[in-house]
């Protein structure tokens, strides 16, 4: 494939030893993976608290509407246990709101913040890249010259090349060594950082739930008919219904 | 039609030796009631016969789409009460005086029985009839059912009774019982068929018609038009005040009350469909799937357990349970206010016509067949609607409130769920044992922290983005350089890193290693990354990534011709610089690495790659920016940084004298 021009022709002398090149990229593409993780997991919860709230606000909406229904007007009673579902549902909606706060301080955002590291990682990286690939032309041409019969000429461009040669290679080898360092320090810094994020999930359930149980709990012990289990209530239902659909003025189908 | 009176008995009354009047009567009671027994035997005969043998027949028969509960509805309750009743009306003998008691206390307590029973057959008359017309023209029937019978027997029983009573001396002491028995099939009779009309005229008019626009048109006759017309004028004489309102205060009441219940459950049954649908949302996200390799990490593996357990099993339990016992009835009772609703609205336009046509009945006094049909049926659908939409408001209030206790009664128990086996997670915590807010605080001041630590990452990273290296310059560079540094700073010299190739319109194309001056960091469209530079006299955009701020420094070692700015040593990233070498090693040589032309005669020529050797590194007034050199065997000043020094091995410091 001669014919092919190659823009850099590859130097002879290895530049990076395989095994560090392999390291460097095993460390890179947990980050890779690790920066893919993290903005799946902001959008997931993102996603899922706001449906939560919009949960919370159709709950709402429930008790709201009937309140408002001409109904309430006319039976007292039914004006009581609306009035108090009412209260029930907005009560539960402040909780809902204090913690879906709760998760936007402690989860969504910090995922955010960790998510906004790796732009510049990624530039970092690309940025060693493009230095690599200097090198390695530089390092040809070097070696090309150095091949080459050594007349003055020759010298003096050798020479020059070498001096351009030299403050690249500084460079390129600073930049590996740096993300060599920095690469995994902040792969492995993701298990402090996201622990308190974990925890704050659990305990925002927690709190939240035990409310909910508290609140809805008091409201059953308003309601006279005792538990019932689900296949009565199934029951119930049908039967209620198949009575309303022996009336005559509701069609048999 | 079977005759009252089955043979004339032999012999003249003479022969019987009873005297002629009350024999007579007698004789016509004790046929009358031996009459109610036999035809009620064949009665009960005749109808067991249908419903067993012919229907069996046809079951056998096993035909498609055939509507076996409908040809015979309750045939089998029929059957069973007309057993019951000539079992008992067999327990007495008939000559028995107390026979007549008798025969009237068993119909008076059968009485509901009987009205049951027959209300339902009656009223699936017209149904029954229809099937058997058209299963006859499918020839799946051969023969009549004889359902007729059935119709008429119920209504035969008034007759029979009726001539027994005439038949007995109201001295006779069963004579009260008797014609209370009489007046109650009356009764029994009448509201079969006040029953049978309701029914009929609900299934006429409770069906919302699904009317095409076709079937619409071709119903407009100049009749439909007329009676449409009427109702119109009258409803809009009762708007302008004309004519007073038929004011049905308890029929206004109810409908108030449905419609307000129609609307609750309309709404409730959005509502919760909304409440379910943003649930399903929610269930649909998975956060706890994320891979961040944290596996051992406690309070993740806590929390990824607690939300696998929630999605598998929780989550899906309270879906099902809201769908099944909330939902799902809710939905089947808004079903059901259709056709209720339609009805209302036919009464209403009834009514309409009901007003017209008193009002006629008022003026003229006689009003025709059909008009009198017309107020019987609004009549109908008004009593209808005033006994059962009670019920109906009642029940489905009931329904109503039962859907509203059941969510709250599965609200508190998901609680109970979630709490259950969340709270045994949150054991597991490391920081459990705090109270709430001081957790919050805690964890919320984390990440206050942890937001700097991230910064200075990011600002590691982002570091690297200045090389900190410069390519030395050629000639015509350095004439651009001291071109650019006259009219602008040193900050604002760049450097190409690498060719750059203009491709829009006011882009400039450059040269690796060109010299520019960066006049503004933006181009007009306030993009950052298009920046605006000169070069030569030429101005355009180049991509800001590609030219790095010109510092030069004194770290390459190559004695570039660069102006060394003590500045800007600062701005370098460590490194250790090699030191720089004096040029007269002996293993060192040092060449001319330009052409240079003479302009005095202090000053000597070079030839780039020209060897040369180094007298002096300044000149007579000591400065380092002129070296005197011998070449060629000519000796002269040339600028220091024309001059090149270049270790060459193999060549010994003797060989160098040329």
């Amino acid at each position: 494939m001669s014919w092919i021009p190659f823009k850099n022709n590859n130097p002879k002398k290895q530049i990076i030893s395989k095994t560090v090149e392999r390291d460097f990229e095993r460390e890179y593409e947990k980050l890779q993976k690790l920066e893919d993780q993290t903005k799946k997991l902001h959008k997931d919860m993102k996603k899922s608290t706001e449906a939560d709230t919009a949960m919370s606000k159709a709950a709402v909406k429930i008790s709201s509407d009937l309140l408002s229904n001409p109904l309430c007007e006319q039976d007292p009673q039914f004006l009581k246990s609306m009035t108090a579902l009412d209260t029930a549902m907005r009560r539960m909606d402040a909780f809902n709101q204090e913690k879906v706060n709760q998760i936007q301080k402690t989860v969504i955002e910090p995922l955010k913040k960790f998510s906004s590291v790796f732009p510049s990682l990624n530039m970092a990286v690309k940025r060693r890249e493009q230095t690599l690939q200097d090198y390695k032309r530089l390092q040809s041409k070097v070696e090309k010259y150095e091949e080459k019969e050594k007349t003055g000429p020759t010298m003096v461009k050798l020479h020059q090349a070498r001096e351009e040669l030299r403050p690249v290679r500084e460079d390129f080898e600073a930049k590996n060594k740096q993300l060599l360092e920095e690469m995994p320090k902040f792969y492995h810094s993701r298990i402090d950082y996201f622990q308190p994020s974990f925890e704050a999930l659990i305990r925002a359930q927690v709190a939240y739930f035990t409310e909910m149980h508290k609140i809805f709990g008091e409201l059953t012990e308003q309601i006279d008919q005792p538990g019932l289990t689900d296949e009565q209530r199934e029951r119930d239902n049908e039967a209620r219904l198949s009575e309303l659909k022996a009336l005559s003025i509701v069609a048999d189908d | 039609m079977e005759p009252i009176y089955c043979t004339v008995l032999p012999g003249s009354p003479d022969e019987l030796g009873v005297p002629p009047e009350a024999d007579k009567t007698k004789h016509k009671q004790s046929l009358a009631i031996e009459e109610l027994l036999s035809t009620e035997r064949g009665y009960l005969n005749m109808i067991q016969l249908c419903a067993v043998d012919i229907r069996n027949r046809l079951k056998q028969k096993q035909l498609p789409d055939f509507d076996l509960e409908g040809l015979f509805a309750n045939i089998d309750d029929v059957i069973d009460v007309s057993s019951k009743l000539l079992y008992q009306l067999e327990l007495m003998d008939t000559e028995n005086p107390q026979y007549l008691q008798a025969l009237s206390d068993t119909f008076l307590s059968m009485r509901s029985e009987l009205e049951n029973t027959y209300k339902e057959y009656c009223a699936s008359y017209s149904n029954i009839l229809i099937l058997e017309a058209r299963y006859r023209e499918r020839e799946e029937l051969d023969k009549a059912i004889q359902e007729t019978i059935t119709i008429q027997r119920i209504a035969r029983y008034q007759l029979l009774l009726q001539t027994i009573l005439k038949n007995t001396e109201p001295s006779h002491p069963a004579y009260r019982s008797l014609q209370a028995t009489v007046d109650s099939t009356v009764a029994l009779n009448s509201n079969i068929n006040e029953y049978k009309r309701l029914k009929e005229v609900a299934d006429k008019y409770n069906k919302p018609e699904n009317l095409t626009l076709m079937d619409k048109i071709y119903r407009i006759n100049t009749h439909s038009i007329a009676k449409k017309t009427a109702r119109l004028s009258q409803m809009l004489k009762h708007e302008a005040g004309f004519l007073p309102k038929t004011e049905d205060k308890e029929f206004d009441a109810l409908e108030e009350y449905f419609l307000a219940l129609e609307r609750g459950v309309a709404d409730l049954q959005d509502n919760v469909s909304t409440f379910v649908k943003h649930f399903e949302e929610f269930l649909s996200r998975r956060p706890h799937e994320c891979e961040l390799d944290i596996e051992t990490e406690v309070a993740f593996r806590n929390y990824k357990e607690l939300s696998a357990i929630l999605h598998k099993h929780i989550y899906p339990k309270y879906m099902h349970r809201l769908k099944s016992l909330v939902l799902q009835p809710l939905c089947s009772l808004q079903e059901l206010f259709a056709c209720p609703q339609n009805m209302i609205r036919k009464r209403l336009h009834k009514l309409l016509d009901f007003e017209k046509i008193e009002e006629k009945r008022r003026e003229t006094g006689s009003i025709t067949y059909e008009e009198q049909e017309a107020a019987n049926t609004y009549q109908a659908i008004n009593t209808l609607l005033l006994t059962e939409m009670p019920k109906f408001n009642g029940m489905a209030t009931q329904l109503l409130i039962r859907a509203m206790e059941t969510f709250i009664f599965i609200q508190r128990d998901f609680a109970a769920d979630v709490n259950h086996i969340a709270s045994g997670y949150l054991q597991h915590l490391p920081h459990n044992k705090l109270p709430d807010y001081t957790f919050w605080s805690w964890a919320e001041g984390m990440f206050l922290k942890e937001a700097k630590s991230l910064q200075q990452i990011s600002q590691t990273f982002e570091a690297e983005l200045n090389p900190h290296f410069i390519l030395p310059l050629t000639p015509s560079s350095q004439r651009r350089l001291s071109e650019l540094t006259k009219r602008y700073k040193s900050e604002q010299i760049y450097q190409a890193s690498s060719d750059i190739k203009g491709g829009r319109d006011m882009d400039l194309s450059l040269s690796r290693g060109e010299l520019v001056a960066v006049i503004q960091e933006m181009d007009t469209k306030g993009d950052k990354r298009r920046w605006l530079v000169e070069a030569g006299g030429n101005r355009g955009y180049v991509p800001a990534s590609r030219i790095n701020p010109y510092h030069p420094t004194g770290q390459t070692a190559s004695p570039s011709p660069a102006i060394v700015d003590e500045a800007s040593k600062r701005h370098s990233v460590v490194v250790v610089s090699p030191a720089i070498e004096s040029p007269v090693l002996p293993s060192l040589q040092v060449f001319a690495a330009y052409d240079f032309s003479a302009r005095s005669i202090h000053e000597v020529s070079l030839r780039a790659g020209e060897l040369v050797t180094v007298l002096e590194h300044h000149d007579r007034q000591g400065n380092p920016q002129w070296t005197l050199v011998e070449v060629q065997g000519q000796k002269g000043y040339v600028p220091s940084n024309y001059l090149m020094v270049v270790p060459v091995p193999g060549i010994s410091a003797s060989s160098r004298k040329t």
